[in-house]
């Protein structure tokens, strides 16, 4: 699939995805997968393909059959030896608690906001999202300032409307763990 | 060019685990806590900083590691570079970095194969794969 999205909750990918990915609780990316996007939530763990910026607040794991491109805002970082990364790192001390924040907190509050995305174009569809407390798929408008990779392809499906549908307008921090110092 | 001042007597002692370096016949030598080096190093051989301080620009034939509650402030070379303590500096690694636990690394890094364990810091540029291009001048 094509676009933003954001859930409150816990995401496993096992497709192909393009564009943002926020989540609130923690994101897994399966073997198989094939992600061109940036990817912000609490623990990340990385078992396939990743091209794109990730904020993890607490944990970003990469395993050694997970690659990664992009730059990395992590708390803790495990890189298992096999895997395939490229990319700056900042963590510990304010690298990290500045850019997590940052990321998500102020504009889904203000306007999440509902994408239909009624036709994905890509067919290999498979994001089966795994125990989500909230399954809710929203797209907040234009938030996290990193996605140097993502824009792109974000932008284009997102014809931004500011449709104020919205939605439980929790922030992720609400629910992701406190900052951390 | 060997290039080589040592400021201190770097005695071929073992610590305790030595983890990485295997008997393949390289010479090798250890800055325990007494010891400093300061400089421009090359070395065909492993290099071990287990308590030592160490300053400069260290290139090594074979293996490099970095102990526990030690700081080193250096461009590093090495086959294999294992790093439990503080390094500060670029760093390249031929064969396989690995960030121990209690590993803090500052720097740009570029390695062929890459382990962080849990607990262990890095701030810098990653590069994993391809070598065509050195660190450093």
């Amino acid at each position: 699939m094509i676009g933003q999205i954001y859930i409150e909750g816990d995401l496993r990918i096992g497709g192909t995805i393009e564009g943002e990915v926020e989540v609130t609780g923690d994101v897994e990316v399966d073997d198989m997968a094939k992600v061109k996007a940036s990817l912000a939530g609490r623990d990340v763990s990385i078992r396939g393909q990743v091209n794109g910026a990730v904020v993890a607040r607490k944990r970003l794991v990469i395993a050694r059959s997970g690659s990664l491109t992009g730059d990395v805002h992590v708390a803790r970082l495990i890189i298992q030896d096999g895997a395939a990364f490229s990319g700056k790192v900042s963590m510990g001390g304010a690298a990290e608690v500045r850019p997590a924040r940052a990321a998500e907190p102020e504009v889904p509050a203000a306007e999440p906001e509902v994408k239909a995305l009624p036709e994905p174009p890509a067919p290999i569809v498979a994001a089966p999202v795994a125990a989500a407390p909230a399954p809710r798929v929203v797209a907040p408008a234009a938030h996290v300032p990193v996605p140097k990779v993502a824009a792109p392809a974000a932008q284009a499906p997102a014809a931004r409307g500011k449709g104020g549908k919205a939605g439980k307008a929790t922030t992720a921090p609400t629910r992701g763990k406190p900052k951390r110092r | 060019m060997d290039t080589q001042e040592a400021v201190a007597e770097s005695m071929p002692m073992e610590t305790t685990n030595q983890s990485d370096s295997k008997r393949d016949g390289l010479k090798k030598f250890t800055l325990g806590p007494n010891d400093s080096l300061e400089g421009k190093l090359t070395y065909d051989g492993h290099m071990t900083v287990d308590g030592g301080r160490a300053e400069g620009e260290f290139r090594v034939g074979g293996n490099i590691e970095i102990g526990n509650n030690t700081v080193v402030k250096a461009l590093l070379e090495g086959s294999n570079v294992t790093i439990k303590g503080e390094v500060e500096g670029r760093l390249t690694a031929r064969d396989k970095l690995t960030l121990g636990k209690s590993a803090k690394l500052n720097g740009d890094v570029q390695t062929r194969r890459l382990q962080i364990e849990d607990g262990a810091s890095l701030n810098g540029y990653v590069r994993m794969g391809d070598f065509e291009q050195q660190a450093g001048s």
